[in-house]
Order: C-alpha cells, then structure tokens, then sequence
C-alpha cells in the first residue's frame, strides 16, 4: 500500500515505519540497498516479512529472520553481538553466514520451511567459528514458520539466547563441586594432588591440569599429578620450554601462557575439536599465607576464550586444589597431635594405674600379713605388738593417702564416677560422727552431735560424704586443744547446712583464702601433728562440689574455725546418670579406718581403738581406679563349696554374682556384663571354654574379660585356654592372694580397655564433620557429636536400623525416599565412595549433606563394618537450587503469553522450588474485589479461611517485593501489577526454615514475574485493542443491495491494519463510498484509520460533498499523528440519477467497467493525500454510472505488485470487472479477490468496495390484487434505471405482473394476507426475476382456470427462461430475460 | 383499492360503439372491463386501449369472451400481448399513432 504514493513527502515517510528504530541494524535495513538485492524494494516485500522485520528490528531480545529460499539474513541489535565477526551479515543468504553449523541448523530451518512446524533446541551446542577460534557456544531458540498471507511458508522467525554462559557456568561449578567433595579424603599432599588428578580428569574446562608440590628440602617443584592418563606431556625441543613452574614459584604471581602450542604438541583438548592455545600456571598458596605449597598448570580449554570469568574458574580450581593440599598437611599435623596427645594420656593412664599398682599392691602385701601377723602375736610380746600398730597405722595412712591422690586425680580428669543414693543424712553423718566419739572424749574436749531427723532424703555419694565428714573432723581434733568440737545438722530452705565447728586455733584472716587450696598448708599453726598432706580440705571443696554443694569457713584466729556446708535437696542438680533411686544401707566403711587409726596416733594416751570400731574388712582400698562403685565380678562355678569361697573372697571388694552353669552365666552376662567373669571350665552344659567362645562372638560381649580356672594344670590347658579367647588362666589350687591378685589385675585392664575405648570415642567427637559406623545390616551402630548437631539424632536412640529415621518419608517425600534408598544401596555395596543426599533433622527440617565412606573389617570380629563421614551442604545446595530456579523462572516467563498464564506458571515454579504445599496469587480490580489464583484447589477468594483473607488483604499494602511473614508458615510478597498490586502467598512447608536467602530468591523471583507481567500485558492490552479495531473497521454490518465489499490486513496476527472502506447510507437516497488507507500497517495504523473513517462517515453524514468532505479531513489530518499522507477516495453515489461524484486525496483512480465493455478510471478530483497541502480547496468530479455498470473503489494494496507498473494492476482488475459482468457483486468480489492475489498471497492492506448498478429490487407485499399497481410502479421505476428499451421493460412487467397475479389468487385461496416477494437483479446481459409466494400452483390443470393459462403462456412467451418451482412451502416462479445492450 | 382504470363508451361519427379503457388492467379490475362489455351489448365494438398502459391476462380473459364482436386499437406497446395470446388472430387488432413506433423501438 506503500508504493503507490506519489513522489514527494509521502515517500521518505514510510521507511521510518517500516524498519522503525534508531538502532544500528534498523539504520543499516534502511541503508542497505535492497532493491539491488533478490529481494527487491522493500516496500514490495510481503508483509509478513516487512512485520517480522519490524518486530525483530524493535525487540531488545536477539532475534532473526530468515526469508525466501536462500534464508536471506535478518537480525536486530541484540542479536549483533552473538554474531562476533560475523556481522554486518544483513542481507547474506543465511548458509554463508552460519556455515560451520548449518549442518546442525540448516535440516531444522528446511523442515520448518517444508513443514511449517516450529521447532524447539533448548541448550543445543552450536560449534561456531565467529571470533577467529572454534567456540564452544549453547542456545536455545525456537524456529517459527513465517507464513505470507496466503499461508505459504516464506521464511522463519528466531528468538534466540545465548545460554552458553549458564550452560558452561553451570559445568564449571559442577567441575569446582567435584572438586571440593574430594575434601578430607587426601591423608597427604602427594595424595591430595592425584585426587585433584582424578576429580580433574574429564573436566572439559580443564583439558588438561599438572599440580606440581615443591620438594620439603630444596623447595624445588616436583610433578605430582596430571588429570590425564599416562605420561606427562613433553615439552617441544624448539619449543620456548616447559611450563614456567618455577617462575611462578618465584613471583608467587599466576602466569598465562599464551603459546602453549609451540611448547607443547598434543595436550588433550578435553572432548573438543582443537587443543588448548592458552594456559594458566597459578601458584598454590599455603596454609595462612605461608609460601605456596606449589603450582598448578590449569590448560584452558580451546573453545572459550581465556576471558575474566575463565580466568576465575581455574583461579577457583587453583584455590580448591591448594584447600584440599592444605587440608591434607593439616590432617597429618593433626594426626600427629592426636597421637602425641593419646601418648601423653597414654602415659597419664599408665602413671595412675601404677601409682595404684606399685602403691597399693605392696600395701596390700604389707597390710594382709601384718593382719596376720599381729592377731598371731601373743598378748605377752607387748613390744612386738605395739611395732606392728606403728606398722599397721602407717598402712593405713599411706594407703589414705594414695586413695586420696587418686580421687584427686580421678576428679580432675572429670572421670570421678559418683553415685548419689538417698540417704537419711542426718543418720548417716550421725554415725560418722561416733566414729570420732571416743577419740575426742579422751582428749577432754567436749563433743555434741546434733542431728535431728530431715524433712527429706538427701542424695550423696556415702563414700564422699564419709571422706567429707571424717576430714573435717579429723581437722577440728588436730587443730583443738580446749573447749569442744560440735556437729550440727539442720534443713535451712531447700537445702542440708552441716556445721562443723571448733574452740581450736583458728585461722589468721590472710590465710582464710587458701584454706582450700591445695597442698597448702597453715604454716606455724599449732596442732596435735604434724603429719598432713594438705589436700584434705581441697578434697572436701571438690567431693561438696560434685554434689552441687558449697563449703565456707569461718574463723577466728585463738578461738576457733566454723565449717559451713550446704548441699541441696532433691536430685535435680545431680547429674541424672549418676543418680540411684534407692540406697543401700548406709553404714560407716572401711573408709572410716584411717582416719581414726591417725586420729588416735595423736593423742597422748596411744591406746589402740581398733577393736572399739566396728568389724571392717581390711582392704585399703574398695575398688580399683576409674570406677564408679565396686567392680561387679561373674563368678560361674557348678560346685557350691567353691562358688560360696570364692564369693567370700571376692565380696570384700567386688560385687559378686554367681551361677552356677555356662548357660545361665551367658544370659546374665548378655543382660548386664559384669567387668569380669571368672569361670571354672569344667560345668555342666556349657563348659568354659564354650562359655568364652560365645562371648566372643557376640559384638556386645566380646570385649568381657574372661579369668578361666582349671584344675587342669600344665602348658597345654592354659594355651588352650589362652586360644578359646579367655583373658587369664588359674590352675587349681591357687592362693587366695593369687587369685585376687589376678582378679584385680583383670578388672584393671578391662578399666584401661573401657578407658581406651572412651578415647577413641573422645577422639570421633571431636571430629568437625559428623561420623558414623553403620553394621552389615545397615544399622548405624555409633556416632559422633557433630552428627548428633548435623542430624539431630544423639547416641541414646543407637542403634539405628535401616531404614534410618533421617530418611524423607517415602509417602510425603518420595523423591527423597529414592534418592536415600539409591544412596543406601551404594553404601551396603560399595567399597567406598561419597554420595550427596536429602535428609531430614529430627525437628523435622530438610537437610542436604554429602557423605563419605569407606569399608573396613572390625579387627575383632572380622565383621564389615561401614566408616562414614558426613557434612551438611544444605546451603551450597540451595544455592545450586536457587541458580536453576531463576533460570527457569525466566524461561517460564519468556514463554508466558497472558497475565494469567504467566502467574499460574510463577505459582506452580514457586510451588515446585520450595515444595510448598501451596502458592496463592491475589489480584484487585477497581473496585477492590479480589480474584484468586491458586496451586491448590480452590478458585475463589471466599474459598480462603477469613484469617488468611486478612493476612493477604494486609500484605497488599507493603511495599513491592518484600517478603514478610504470615501468621502460620508462609511468607507473602507483592509484585507491581499492570492493574495495580498484585500480592503472592506461598506457604511453606514444614521443616524447612525461610532463611535470609531465601526471601531474597523470591523477592528476586517476584521481579522477574513482575517484569514479565508488564511485558505481557501490553501484549495483552495490543492485542485487545486490535480485536475493538477490527470490530470498527468491519464497517457497516451489512452492506446495502448493490455493493460487495473485501476487507484483509497484510498484519495477520493483528487482523486489522491502516485500508478502510466505508458506505454511508445518506438520508436523501444517495449513498456515500469511502475507501482509504493510512500510512503503515498494523496496530499504529489501525489507529489511525478508525480516527480517520469515524471523521470521513460524520462529515458524510452531515451532508458534504465529496470535496468538502476531503477538504475537512485535511484539517483533521492535521491533527493526528501518524494520518498525515493517507489516501482517501470519497464519493456520493446518486442512483436515481445513475451519478457518482468523487474527490480522491492521492488515492488510486475507481474502475468503472461499463456494459458495453468499456473500462472507465475514475481519475479526476484528484489532489494531494490528507493533510499535505492543507488548506486546498479540492475540486471533485463527476460521472455517469450507467446502468448494469460495475464500480470498484480499492486500496493500492489489490492492485499493486513488485517490479509491476500499477497500472498493469489496474487493467487486470478492469478486465475482471468486465469477465464477470454475468456474476452477481458478492460472486464477483469473491472472483476479482482470488484472480488478483498475488502467488504467495496479499503482501499489503487490501480493502476495496464493488459496485453494481442498479442495486437489486427486492419487494414484499401481501397476497392482495390491490398491490399489484404499486408493485408494477416500482418495477417499472428500476426497470428504468437498468436503461431497457421500452418493449422490454413491458415484456418484463408483464411476466412478472402475471407471476404476482398469480401468487395473490394462490394467496387468496390458501392464506390471505401471505406475503409476496419480487426480487429483481440485472447483470451486464441479463435480468432476473423470482417472485415467491406460499401457496400452490395448479398449472398441471390449465382448464379449470383458463385466464391463468394464458398468464403462465404470456410469462413464457414474454421472457427467455421460465421455471416454475412449486414446493410443499410456496412456489417460486424464476423468471430470465436477456439484454442486447 | 383498485388500479385506476377509466372507461367510456362513445359512439363513432359512423356509428360504431367506442369503448375507450384509459389507465391499466389487471386482475383487480378486469371486472369493471367485463362489465363495460356485457353493457355495450353483442354488436361491433371498438374498444380503444391506446391509453391504456397494462393489460395482463385477467384483462385479456374478458377480451377473448367478446372477441366475435370487437376490434381493438392498441398502443404498440401492448400489441405484442395481444398478439402472443392469440387475441389477434380472433380479433381485429389496429396499431395505434406514430409515436407508438417511436416507442417501441
């Protein structure tokens, strides 16, 4: 439509409009000389192609069009730089601009061509050589058929984006991932670097990669691992030498190497087709910015260039791999700090066990026998006897004192094992106190003892409390020489207060600080003795504190010393492991010896009260080190004598039990495992080598020291003992002394053992990641503290069966559940390997963590256990999660083509990202009703609970895309609307927290969705606006008899463009024919031309003339942009007078086919199109339509062809005119729209209006005679303007007066008052007459009513062509005659 | 209401009955005409239609039950009509004045 301007303004114009823009490419489709080209002037374009153009030419996303058979190129601006070098490429068949991919693209861009099906690549790799290099390059784009108007495919249409940058991102950080899971692994440098080799190999963005570690000596680097198989690479003898290791060494600064082919041949080229040009050497710095531990050659691969984000990966690659190298010289140094560490505590162990050993053991070989001794010695040998006191007393005190380091020591190493029982305190201390009694009294001093009865039980160790009370009184004894000691016991509150006080020497105020130190002693202090150790009162501090209770003194010095101690009630402050229901009877023990036995030695009179106290065993000591109460000992024997000797023998110090066959022994030990059993190996049943073997096949019983007695004496028996896994052998008989030595030493051991144990478990604990043991079911058998933190499970629900209660559930997570279950497979199968998995916290949360394991073989069982660490990834999973999430947010929304669908698509991704059980999306329209879009089921905003109702209603007044929290778990967000606010609900699910990150994800996912609404919506609101333009420009709905009219815009997507007609029905008769065009197509257009044609129908209306009609749309014109330069062709129509006066505004000349053949242009009342001169007066012309004439008034768009004069289009639509003078207007219409179209269909706007004169005649009227006349007077009236010779117009009216007669007497007859309808048309040669009633003719029987057998005779004499069609609803008489013009 | 049709019955100088029919005849009024006929009685009859527009075959009915006694003048225009039905084979049929041809070409 474009084409057909007159030269002048009108032709710079349009150029603007059809490659619109100020960009480059748009400036460069101007520029370019088209019409040189094959494909011609663009203005003779198709116009989907000019569309195409203009829509890739105005998009900010990268966009081409391939046109015609040799995919001619088109691109915008954004599609510019993907093209690198390649550009300018406008214009350039589109296999000379792509060759190097037209393999891959050229079948998908032919099938679209021959197939019309779109296509779709999504991340497809495109090798391009368009910078100088191969490239490795990935896009997805979809290739649309581009259709000319007639459906034909002409071309294809592409958006494109370059996703090489994610895919290759996403590959790097798979790459960097693989790396960093090899953490922890490396138990050495050396190691370290052939794991980085391993993770390496494969990587395509490091084709090649060399870790050199410099030498400990000599710092010299030394190669220690390649990614890639065999030997290193060689460096070329001419070749500028090997990689620059040392130098970068040296600088510690990273080097690229740039001509890595001339020093190298044959490097991998990491799966693509050219091997690597350039290569980075990076230093690997060491731990704490010590000098680097070595280098590393990372080769980059051909295919990207060494750009900055390049230069950053292997930056990375060098930073893991020297964290991993670093990581693994830590191990060793920690490693050697461990076991330096298990050394010392090791040496600890030992120094206390032989300070128990070395101390006590000869203590006891010296108490025993002097017990003996001293009850052999007669009564006579007082000297003797008082010699073996002196030796018994000093036993005793020494053995006090080793007991006392020990409890020290056992304190400080927290390993004091308490148990606090429920003891009538004020009994016990009572008791303890008499211990003292007589001791006191016989030094004179007065001695109260006041402990009423407690309001409640209070829970101590007894053998602390006797060690607390015995010290504080033994203290009073030795420092009082007057007045008296009291002990004093009394609830105060929620608490015990025991009060010691004495009439002795007090304490100068400047040593009341260190009363409790230890070691230290009151200097110069008068006392009965001066024996002491100085840790007596620092033992009391600690054994009170162990209860939860405090001591304080006070004192004064020359007067006397007030110990205070509180201990609390209840049991709540004790620790609840160590904490006995019920007590065993509190009695004063053998603990109770010493103190008195040293109490006496200090009195004058030195009087043994040994005999006074109450029969106690005379062991030093009750139990051996680390235990929390007496060694429980399993004595299994099937005689009784010996069961019971045994049993008296050991209970002294041991808690004994005994069976009395193998079988019962088993079960006793499976239920509680005694510290040791002592076993006689002939029994009944089970005998005791059975007995050690199915101990030791049982993981829980195989550690149980086993002491075996036989009467069998001899090597073999005790080897065969020794073999069967028992830990000690006693041939009988045996000494008691023997025995309890054996005994002892055994309980010992399996202390040291128990003791080992917990420094392993020490050890695990205090590993960073968390560890985990699992048996050869599965089951997780131990576990460390940081899995306990990572998982939320602790040691007390051990064991874990599979499946393992971290699993997702299979019903509520099954994609989880498959994961996890996969993962267990590989862990129950595998050797070793790693693995990364979803888990949940006990507290319900989601957790990723990756896991490493390994096999090994319990050394004592032989059996397969699994070793395992694991980490939680939690957060770099997420954060993975999060990239994705945003690239599929943003290609979901690319693809959304309306409000709502773009909405519903961001639901569902929300819904899909944070498996949230729902997303709700609101909308408001004007009048503040809300409608929903859910992921869920409900559809309606009253649907919702009222609560959340609020809450949303709420959110809708925050600030856009700022997540805030709803009341349940949810978090609510608003996004800028087209239509306002538009508010996102997302609840979440349970256990998985909304962190920081989180909320930053989905603001940023919001503004993605917000963007893309905006985008769509205008899409929306363009293509709403087109569809109330096409409604306008459909013009009148139906057309008055006589004219056809066509209507098709060139912009198919839009349906209406800048051609208009019109046809005003003007009051007096005459009919006003408009047809038009606006510069442009399209939507611009349409706007345009709806302004213009409402304008041209009102100045029509009110009664212009053609040119003053024009004349006033110039002015209008004027005013509206875009409308300046449209052509209009206005004329009025008068059919009485068969005249058509027109004024044409630039517009092409009407074709008037007259019925003699002639072709008349309608060329006069020509000027300028609107609003280019404005101000003209126009002048209009005139001319005769003639009767039976055709009249075509159309836009240039039916007319004008490429590299064809107008006028050759004219003369075609003449002579259609002309061929189709027998057609009706509608038919012709339909004939001239189809010979005109051009091969590959309308290119251009078509409108035009088609003309027949006269317009039919068309009469109804009721079946009654006295109609006749007026109908006659009207057929005579158009018979006249159809210009027929008198004779005929007779012959004609009286054929068809004989056909109406005829309907009114059927009429009268059957139905009076039908109506009766005459339909006349003319064509070129020929009219044609129906006259249709409703009733029935009888012209089978002429007789009976003869007058109408000479009126049916007349109508087929008078006309050419009669048929009489009588039909069940009416006849039809048809009725022809030709016109000789 | 009926076509307007006007008849008058004159006598000639010669004494020939003249029925003069000026307007149309069709259906509506053929019977006006058969009146006028049965009036003028069973001898010669002139029935003058030179002003007469239309005649259908209502009209021509009532004519061909008087066609024995009548002669008719006729403007060209309605004389192919009264020669197609066959009334002018029964009955004498005149062409009416010059400007009759005219028409008719």
């Amino acid at each position: 439509m474009d084409s057909t301007r007159p030269a002048g303004p009108a032709r710079d114009e349009p150029d603007g409009v059809l490659f619109p823009g100020r960009g480059e490419m748009a400036r460069r489709m101007r520029a370019y000389p088209w019409a040189e080209s094959a494909l011609g002037d663009p203005h003779d374009w198709p116009a989907s192609l000019r569309t195409a153009c203009r829509i890739c030419l105005t998009s900010r996303f990268p966009m081409i069009v391939w046109w015609g058979p040799d995919l001619t190129f088109f691109y915008n601006d954004a599609y510019l730089p993907l093209l690198g070098s390649k550009h300018p490429a406008l214009g350039k068949p589109g296999e000379t601009v792509w060759t190097e991919i037209w393999d891959i693209i050229g079948p998908m861009l032919a099938s679209v061509m021959s197939s019309g099906d779109a296509t779709w690549s999504e991340d497809l790799l495109l090798p391009m050589d368009r910078h100088g290099y191969w490239e490795e390059t990935y896009w997805t784009y979809s290739y649309s058929p581009l259709h000319d108007d007639e459906g034909v495919v002409r071309g294809v249409f592409t958006a494109v984006s370059d996703t090489s940058e994610r895919v290759i991102g996403e590959r790097r950080l798979a790459a960097l991932q693989d790396l960093g899971s090899q953490a922890g692994r490396a138990r050495s440098a050396a190691e370290a670097s052939q794991l980085v080799g391993r993770a390496l190999a494969g990587a395509a963005d490091v084709p090649f990669a060399a870790v050199y570690l410099r030498r400990p000596d000599t710092g010299e680097p030394v190669l220690a691992a390649t990614n890639a198989p065999g030997a290193p690479p060689v460096p070329l003898a001419a070749g500028p030498g090997d990689w620059p290791v040392a130098d970068v060494l040296r600088t510690g600064q990273p080097a690229t190497v740039t001509d890595v082919a001339r020093r190298f041949e044959d490097l991998p080229s990491g799966g693509w087709e050219t091997t690597p040009t350039e290569a980075m050497v990076l230093p690997l710095p060491g731990e704490l910015g010590g000098p680097p531990v070595g280098a590393m050659v990372l080769a980059a691969r051909a295919a990207r260039a060494l750009d900055d984000a390049y230069r950053s990966f292997l930056g990375l690659v060098a930073q893991q791999t020297s964290a991993l190298i670093n990581g693994a010289v830590a191990y060793q140094v920690q490693q050697r700090r461990a076991e330096d560490l298990a050394d010392l505590d090791r040496a600890k162990t030992t120094f206390f066990s032989n300070i128990s050993h070395e101390f006590r053991t000869p203590l006891t070989l010296i108490m025993g026998p002097l017990e003996e001794l001293r009850s052999r010695v007669p009564d006579t040998d007082e000297a003797t006897r008082q010699e073996l006191d002196v030796i018994h007393r000093n036993g005793l005190r020494l053995g006090k004192l080793v007991n006392t380091l020990l409890d020290f020591s056992r304190i400080e190493a927290g390993r004091m094992q308490a148990r606090y029982e429920p003891v009538d305190l004020a009994a016990f201390t009572a008791d303890l106190a008499s211990v003292f009694r007589s001791a006191v009294e016989r030094t004179g001093l007065a001695y109260q003892v006041d402990c009423p009865a407690l309001p409640h039980l209070v829970h101590v160790d007894q053998e602390m409390w006797e060690k607390v009370v015995l010290n504080l009184l033994s203290n009073a004894l030795k420092f009082t020489f007057e007045g008296g000691i009291t002990v004093s016991l009394r609830p105060d509150g929620d608490q015990a207060v025991l009060r010691i006080a004495d009439t002795g020497v007090g304490v100068a105020a400047d040593e009341m600080p260190r009363l409790f130190e230890r070691f230290h002693r009151i200097p110069n202090a008068r006392s009965r003795s001066n024996e002491g150790s100085g840790i007596g009162l620092a033992l009391v501090r600690e054994l009170v504190g162990l209860h939860g209770g405090t001591i304080t003194a006070a004192s004064t010095e020359g007067s006397g010393t007030e110990f205070t101690i509180r201990l609390p009630f209840g049991r709540d402050h004790l620790p609840a492991g160590h904490v006995a229901d019920a007590a065993a009877p509190s009695m004063v023990s053998a603990v109770a010896d010493p103190f008195l036995e040293e109490a006496l030695r200090w009195l004058p009179e030195n009087v043994p009260a040994v005999g006074a106290l109450p029969a106690a065993p005379p062991a030093p000591a009750a139990a051996g080190p680390d235990t929390d109460g007496p060694a429980r000992v399993l004595v299994a024997d099937d005689n009784a004598d010996m069961r019971e000797y045994l049993e008296r023998l050991l209970q002294v110090r041991y808690e004994v039990i005994t069976v009395a066959d193998g079988l019962t022994a088993l079960d006793t030990i499976r239920a509680d495992a005694p510290e040791l059993v002592i076993s006689d190996v002939m029994m009944p049943g089970l005998d005791g080598l059975a007995l050690v073997a199915a101990l030791r096949s049982d993981p829980r019983t195989a550690d149980v020291p086993v002491l075996l007695l036989s009467a069998r004496a001899g090597q073999e028996a005790a080897i065969e003992g020794l073999e069967a896994g028992a830990d000690d052998y006693l041939v009988k008989p045996f000494s008691a002394a023997e025995l309890l030595a054996r005994v002892r030493a055994n309980v010992e051991l399996a202390r040291l053992r128990t003791h080992h144990n917990r420094w392993r478990a020490a050890l695990i604990d205090s590993l960073h990641e968390g560890f985990f043991l699992c048996d050869e079911t599965g089951a997780v058998t131990e576990i460390n503290a940081a899995f306990t933190d990572i998982l939320g499970y602790g040691p007390d629900g051990l064991p874990y069966p599979a499946a393992h209660p971290w699993w997702p559930r299979a019903d509520t997570d099954p994609e989880g559940f498959r994961l996890v279950s996969a993962v267990f497979e590989q862990l129950m199968d595998q050797s070793r390997g790693s693995f990364v998995a979803p888990v949940t916290h006990q507290d319900g949360h989601r957790l990723w963590v990756a896991a490493s394991f390994n096999e090994v073989h319990d050394p004592d069982t032989g059996r397969r256990v699994v070793v395992g660490t694991l980490r939680d990834i939690t957060t770099e999973h997420y954060a993975g999660q999060r990239e994705q999430a945003l690239a599929a947010m943003g290609l979901l929304l690319s693809r959304a083509t309306s409000v709502p669908q773009a909405i519903e698509g961001a639901l569902h991704e929300l819904q899909r990202l944070w498996r949230t059980p729902r997303a709700l999306a609101v909308t408001w329209d004007d009048g503040d009703q809300p409608t929903l879009l859910s992921t869920g089921p409900e559809r309606d905003w009253d649907a919702l609970p009222a609560p959340l109702r609020a809450e949303i209603e709420a959110l809708r007044q925050r600030p856009p895309l700022t997540p805030t929290d709803g009341a349940g778990p949810a978090v609510g967000v608003t996004v800028e609307h087209p239509q306002g606010r538009l508010a996102v609900w997302v609840e979440l699910g349970a256990g998985r927290p909304f962190s920081a990150e989180d909320r930053a994800l989905l603001a940023l996912l919001c503004g993605y969705l917000g963007q893309a609404l905006h985008r769509v919506h205008q899409s929306d609101q363009q293509r709403e606006t087109a569809l109330v333009l096409q409604r306008a420009i459909l013009g009148p709905a139906r057309l008055p008899a006589g004219f056809a009219a066509r209507y098709e815009p060139a912009s198919r997507p839009l349906e209406v463009g800048g051609d208009w007609f019109d046809i005003v029905e003007l009051p007096d008769g005459r009919t006003g024919i408009v047809v038009g065009d606006c510069v442009g197509h399209g939507l611009d257009a349409a706007t345009v031309m709806g302004q213009l044609r409402s304008a041209c129908r009102a100045l029509l209306l009110q009664d212009a003339s053609a040119a003053q009609t024009l004349t006033a749309m110039d002015r209008f014109a004027a005013l509206i942009p875009g409308a300046i330069c449209s052509t209009v062709f206005c004329g009025i129509l008068d059919p009485d007078a068969s005249r058509l006066t027109y004024s044409s505004a630039g517009h092409p000349p009407g074709i008037l086919a007259w019925p003699d053949g002639r072709v008349e242009l309608l060329d006069g009342g020509r000027s300028y199109p609107l609003a280019v001169r404005p101000g003209i007066e126009r002048t209009e012309a005139s001319c005769t339509v003639p009767a039976r004439a055709t009249l075509l008034l159309y836009t240039d768009g039916l007319v004008e062809r490429r590299r064809r004069s107008v006028n050759t289009g004219i003369a075609r639509a003449g002579t259609v005119l002309l061929a189709g003078g027998e057609a009706g207007v509608e038919e012709l219409a339909t004939e001239l729209m189809t010979t005109m179209a051009p091969r590959d269909g309308y290119e251009d706007d078509v409108a035009f209006v088609m003309y027949r004169h006269p317009a039919p005649l068309d009469l109804a009227f009721p079946a009654e005679s006295a109609q006749l006349a007026p109908v006659r007077a009207a057929l005579r009236d158009w018979l006249n303007r159809c210009a027929l010779t008198h004779r005929a117009a007779q012959d004609v009216l009286v054929a068809a007066g004989e056909a109406c007669a005829n309907a009114i007497e059927h009429g009268h007859r059957h139905a009076p008052g039908e109506q009766v309808r005459l339909h006349a048309a003319a064509t070129v040669s020929q009219l044609r007459l129906t006259v249709t009633d409703t009733g029935r003719w009888k012209d089978s029987q002429p007789g009976r009513n003869p007058h109408r057998g000479h009126g049916i005779s007349l109508m087929r004499a008078l006309m050419h062509h009669v048929t009489i069609e009588p039909g069940s609803a009416g006849t039809i008489v048809d009725m022809q005659l030709r016109i000789s013009s | 209401m009926t076509t307007p049709l006007t008849l008058s019955t004159d006598q000639r100088p010669d004494g020939t009955a003249v029925l003069t029919a000026v307007g149309e005849i069709d259906m509506s009024n053929a019977g006006q005409l058969r009146d006028a006929l049965d009036r003028a009685g069973d001898g010669p009859l002139v029935i003058d239609l030179t002003s007469c527009d239309y005649l259908d075959s209502a009209g021509l009915t009532v004519l061909f039950t008087h066609a024995d006694h009548i002669e008719l003048v006729a403007a060209p225009l309605l004389v192919p009509v009264l020669r197609i039905s066959g009334l002018s084979d029964l009955a004498e049929v005149r062409q009416a004045g010059p400007e009759a041809d005219a028409a008719a070409q």
